[in-house]
């Protein structure tokens, strides 16, 4: 016995292009006068490259393929046939079917740089919040402990461990190892690497960081900002600082200190929890570019080196134009949109 | 009218539905907003995520836990609902158990994925709101499911018979004023296979009507289904053409 239902009321607003008979999707699953068809039959994945699918659709029941991610056997009565369970694009690797969904949140892979706050502090080591399904963990022994990175660990450091990360501190760091069930244990054993201060952090999806030879950038910012450090986190993480002269230079202007002294200084400087003088320029020009990222990725745009420079360029001449950044978003989708113009144009 | 519900939808018309996707911007991995009529629920999602308390880590799975807000201005009455009222306490269980079954959890062993959903206005069909909600949210935070969950509502109603004796068709979609007045139950099912996850009915009605309430409901839950996935391609068109540029 079919039952015929009838679609509620076609639904229209001036901002809302939302309209069932008239969308340009992969594959309609009802007819032109909005009945669904009871025995209908299965459907299939939009043959379309770059179409998407969503969860519950047949990817394929060809058996030469191999499962990959967010994809799962139905029940071997019907088939063997390939279903998505998520939404977004099949990726096709030989012979591996995975589906890439449109959000995720961040799996950790090894030599990654994120940025994390410290939620835990225990005997030996720290759990890291770094955005991934699992909080992360920072052995005492990967980091750099003040007196010389090539110190060993002692007694005294673990009794002073909140000496160097307490609760609720922000660092960056690399993944150094990953455990068989996804668990990653970070390392800040370099002098890039090590607690934030200085700035401000914000937060976008993990997937629109594009991954880049380098994640920490550097920009110089025009109204007498001076240099701002960007901490790009591939987890999605981002923290922007002002940008501090590397410490060993610092420290050895004016005083001339020997060498092992350089390094206590230098490293105490590392945990330090005081923030700089940090003039109302700079933090303005900060302000500013975290604005830009979280435009460019509200837009859709992916993250990465190039579009943080071309956005805070064109934020920087809608400025100049006087124009207010306003709470509306509509400033922010201008910036995005000139920021793409100037990609096409170089 | 003849043939007409009080709010002028025929006996298999569904109210109007309007879903978005990703309308929280702030920690929520995945959020949603849906519209059924004039109920209307917010959803957003968190995880996989480190569980927030020992009791909920498992070995093998990812827990699923469920939080349900009433806004004290939801319904007719102003009534604040605290974490421990009855109705709360129930939607969440179903909520969470019904999606316990369709969440690939064995995915995310030692993690939680908590679903927290704000009812901001109920006119009807509270149930099947939040778990069409739920469903999008899911979709949207990238958590493998089996399928869509989609839930629909049908009631029957017991003034009307007809001559020759047959019973009356059920109404698809209750409104809160049919709620009230004629037994009802919520019906969920997975995609488009006529299998269900959750099934409530708080009313007494005839066994033989039973049957044709369930077949209402589970057609109006594939119809619901189209809609919502029409609205997830049309948001993941536009998030590939964006990042496509």
């Amino acid at each position: 016995m079919p039952i015929q239902i009838i679609s509620p009321a076609p639904f229209v607003t001036a901002a809302d292009d939302y309209d069932e008979e008239h969308e340009g999707g992969v594959r309609l699953d009802f007819d032109n006068d909005g009945d669904v068809l009871m025995d209908e039959a299965p459907r299939r994945a939009g043959g379309q490259a770059g179409g998407i699918v969503t969860p519950g659709e047949v990817v394929t029941d060809d058996p030469q393929w191999m499962r990959g991610h967010g994809t799962y056997l139905s029940p071997a009565t019907s088939g063997q046939s390939i279903i998505s369970s998520l939404a977004g694009t099949i990726s096709k690797t030989n012979k591996l079917l995975s589906i890439r969904a449109l959000k995720f949140r961040y799996i950790p892979e090894i030599g990654d740089l994120v940025v994390g706050r410290i939620l835990e502090v225990q005997t030996k080591r720290w759990r890291v919040d770094i955005a991934a399904p699992h909080s992360a963990t920072l052995l005492l022994s990967s980091i750099n402990l003040p007196g010389g990175i090539l110190r060993k660990r002692t007694s005294t450091d673990e009794l002073q461990i909140r000496t160097f990360f307490s609760e609720g501190d922000l660092l960056v760091a690399e993944v150094q190892t990953l455990s068989n069930d996804g668990l990653a244990s970070l390392h800040t054993r370099s002098l890039k690497y090590g607690k934030l201060r200085n700035g401000v952090f914000m937060t976008i999806d993990a997937g629109m960081v594009r991954r880049m030879k380098s994640h920490v950038l550097t920009l110089p910012t025009s109204n007498g900002g001076g240099d701002v450090d960007i901490y790009l986190g591939v987890n999605g993480y981002i923290y922007i600082a002002k940008h501090t002269t590397p410490l060993t230079e610092s420290t050895t202007e004016g005083k001339s200190v020997s060498i092992t002294r350089l390094e206590e200084e230098a490293s105490e400087a590392i945990y330090s929890n005081v923030n700089e003088e940090i003039s109302p320029e700079t933090r303005g020009e900060i302000a500013r570019i975290a604005c830009v990222i979280a435009a460019l990725a509200k837009g859709g745009v992916k993250v990465d080196e190039e579009m943080v420079e071309l956005g805070y360029e064109a934020a920087l001449e809608e400025f100049l134009q006087g124009v207010e950044w306003g709470g509306d978003g509509e400033a922010g989708k201008r910036v995005v949109a000139a920021a793409l113009a100037k990609r096409r144009l170089s | 009218m003849e043939g007409l519900r009080n709010d002028g939808r025929r006996w298999n018309e569904l109210r109007r539905i309007h879903c978005q996707l990703s309308t929280s911007s702030t920690n929520a991995d995945g959020s949603s907003y849906i519209e059924q009529g004039f109920t209307k629920v917010l959803c957003n999602v968190t995880g996989p995520a480190e569980p927030s308390s020992r009791q909920k880590v498992k070995q093998d799975s990812a827990t699923v836990t469920c939080e349900v807000y009433f806004a004290a201005f939801s319904g007719t009455d102003r009534i604040k609902r605290g974490r421990n009222d009855k109705k709360v306490q129930e939607l969440q269980t179903a909520i969470q158990k019904t999606f316990s079954s369709v969440i690939l959890t064995h995915l995310f062993s030692r993690s939680e994925i908590t679903i927290s959903i704000h009812i901001l206005s109920q006119d009807g069909g509270t149930l099947a709101a939040c778990i069409n909600a739920a469903t999008l949210a899911l979709i949207d935070a990238g958590i493998p499911l089996k399928d869509y969950v989609c839930a629909c509502t049908a009631g029957q109603s017991t003034s009307i018979f007809d001559n020759e004796g047959s019973s009356p068709d059920p109404w698809l979609d209750v409104n809160y004023l049919e709620e009230s007045d004629i037994p009802s139950l919520t019906v969920a099912t997975v995609g488009d296979s006529e299998k269900i996850v959750a099934l409530s009915m708080e009313n007494k009605v005839r066994i033989e009507r039973l049957e044709a309430m369930i077949a209402v409901g589970i057609s109006g839950c594939a119809k619901v289904r189209g809609i919502m996935d029409s609205e997830v391609r049309r948001h993941g068109k536009e998030k590939l053409e964006a990042q496509g540029e």
